[in-house]
């Protein structure tokens, strides 16, 4: 399968730390990965890594054969990488409307396309009725949506979703899967940090497993269950 | 989806537009024919300031308003502005007339230059820097051998904007030309200025700014150059209180090194800025000619302690409304007001 993403060989250190180990990782066109491991597995260091929020010490990102490593965030969500982060994170005093458009502003040049975006990201997230309200007046699933619209406004090709379901009730989960799936058959490639892992295991098609910034598995949801390591480090398992 | 479509595309009535404008235009008009109906001596020179003012007032707050990187460093921008006016007038015999926009340009240029590197770094830094540099210039105008150039304490005296065209006027009429001269220019000024930044403002781009006050770095990552907007934010901002600067002391010569004092040219902006509600234009715009006039007013009640009571009123305001007054009490009686007019119409 044609390959969106490489990560080469990727290291990140925090004076000490080492967060992030040589850890490499490929992810195809239109794939579900699931990136999964305890506290502290260096899972949103590598999100970060890939986002730009963050630059690699060692190592190369690759996104569509090009290096994007210094390339800074912005240029990446140009590019066709987006992301939501973990735990609710929007612009507090700013409508929904203007949390998503200003996003597909800054990508598209065209006012009226990037308000059709606007238009579309928040029918697929179902949030029109609320495109006036403020943040605040929202429950935390549609701050969710929020920030799902806001990923997707920008045309990704990927998209880099830090938790998706804390917070959420079943049925929300539900809910979140249903777009991910519905996205994801028109070609949008997702990796999926999550601790949910009933949820995540249905929804993936690969699973990475990181423990102490180092990868330690990279297979089908069903092999990480049965993997003997995987049971170990993430479970607790001996 | 319908109607939210037809909220974002469609283009606002004629009708809607006039009611909007309205106000705006009724305000100004009347501000406008002051000197014809009497206004002379001391309140047209005060209008004039405060209409320079309004100048730093809306570039403090298009910038730090919206993205809250506190810009303290306003006098050294108006500052650079007005001592280049009066070298060019000085050296060079440029009569001040030309000069204006070349200074505001240069001074642009000088605060761009400088404060480049500090645009990259949030918080303190950026503030303590830009605090710290108008002080070391009003230092060295006043020390030698600068001092020898730039006037020392005494400052650089010149013929005033417009003083070429008075001379030939009658003695009696040329205090009142000038007077009534620099208020329609500051005026004229003040009011496109407010116009434009209302627009920037309440953009796509203005969005963005406020964007990257509210999560600088949930703005980068979701795609906005936050680089980009605040250069193209704060060059906008200093090309306001650069041309303030020089309109200032193309209208009130001598210049001197009092206008580096961030006392003289920072504290009146920055507490309409506070008072009028960050990033919302409007409430600065008010609070700049309502704090400025009571300012005028106070000087023959409390003399030079209205400095203090200045200073007092920012730590209360900080403390306990942030968020500014001026611009929520502007809404509503913007509420009270279109609700009456609308039922004097028969509209409810």
């Amino acid at each position: 399968m044609d390959k969106i993403l490489i990560c080469d060989s990727i290291t990140k250190r925090f004076g000490g730390l080492i967060a992030v180990s040589r850890v490499s990782v490929e992810v195809s066109r239109g794939e579900l990965l699931g990136l999964i491991g305890p506290n502290g597995s260096g899972k949103t260091t590598l999100i970060n890594l890939i986002s730009g929020v963050l630059e690699p010490d060692e190592g190369r990102v690759l996104f569509e054969g090009r290096d994007i490593t210094k390339l800074k965030p912005h240029a990446r969500v140009a590019l066709g990488i987006s992301r939501i982060f973990q735990g609710m994170r929007v612009y507090p005093y700013l409508p929904v409307y203007y949390n998503i458009e200003l996003s597909a502003r800054s990508v598209f040049k065209d006012a009226r396309l990037a308000r059709s975006k606007t238009i579309w990201a928040l029918t697929t997230t179902k949030l029109l009725a609320e495109s006036a309200e403020l943040p605040v007046n929202l429950t935390p699933y549609k701050l969710k949506m929020v920030e799902l619209a806001r990923a997707l406004v920008t045309n990704p090709k990927l998209v880099l979703l830090d938790e998706p379901f804390a917070g959420l009730s079943p049925e929300e989960v539900g809910e979140v899967i249903k777009i991910v799936r519905k996205l994801n058959e028109s070609g949008i490639a997702f990796i999926i940090v999550e601790h949910k892992l009933r949820y995540l295991m249905k929804l993936v098609e690969r699973v990475v497993v990181l423990n102490e910034g180092r990868k330690i598995f990279d297979g089908s949801p069903s092999e990480a269950m049965n993997s003997e390591e995987v049971s170990r480090v993430y479970l607790g398992v001996m | 989806m319908v109607e939210v479509s037809k909220l974002v595309f469609a283009k606002p009535s004629k009708v809607s537009k006039v009611r909007k404008i309205l106000p705006f235009l009724t305000v100004v008009s009347i501000y406008l024919t002051l000197p014809a109906i009497g206004l002379r001596g001391f309140w047209i020179d005060v209008l004039t300031r405060v209409n320079i003012f309004l100048l730093i007032t809306l570039s403090l707050d298009l910038y730090s308003g919206t993205t809250f990187y506190l810009n303290l460093g306003v006098p050294f921008t108006v500052g650079v502005s007005a001592y280049t006016l009066a070298l060019l007038n000085r050296y060079l015999g440029v009569p001040v007339e030309y000069s204006i926009l070349p200074s505001a340009i240069t001074s642009t240029i000088f605060s761009f230059t400088i404060f480049i590197p500090s645009l990259r770094v949030r918080g303190a830094y950026f503030s303590i820097l830009s605090l710290l540099l108008p002080i070391i210039l009003a230092g060295l105008v006043t020390s030698q051998p600068f001092s020898l150039y730039l006037g020392g304490e005494g400052g650089i005296s010149y013929f005033p904007l417009f003083f070429s065209y008075a001379r030939a006027l009658p003695a009696g009429e040329r205090v009142f030309f000038l007077q009534a001269s620099h208020f329609y220019l500051s005026a004229a000024v003040a009011i496109v200025a407010y116009i434009i930044c209302y627009k920037i403002a309440y953009s796509d781009f203005g969005f963005m700014m406020r964007s990257i006050g509210q999560d600088e770095l949930l703005a980068e990552a979701t795609g906005i150059n936050t680089f980009r907007v605040k250069l193209i934010g704060f060059i906008a901002s200093s090309f306001l209180s650069a041309l303030a600067g020089a309109l200032y002391a193309a209208m009130r010569p001598p210049i001197t090194a009092d206008i580096f004092v961030p006392a003289n040219t920072l504290v009146p902006p920055l507490t309409a800025v506070i008072l009028g509600g960050m990033g919302t234009i409007v409430g600065p715009a008010i609070a700049n000619y309502l704090t400025l006039i009571i300012y005028e007013i106070l000087w023959g009640v409390l003399g030079s302690w209205r400095i203090i009571l200045y200073m007092c009123l920012l730590i209360v305001l900080v403390l306990l409304r942030p968020q500014g007054l001026i611009y929520y009490l502007y809404l509503k009686m913007k509420q009270v007001f279109s609700v009456r007019i609308f039922k004097h119409l028969g509209g409810v």
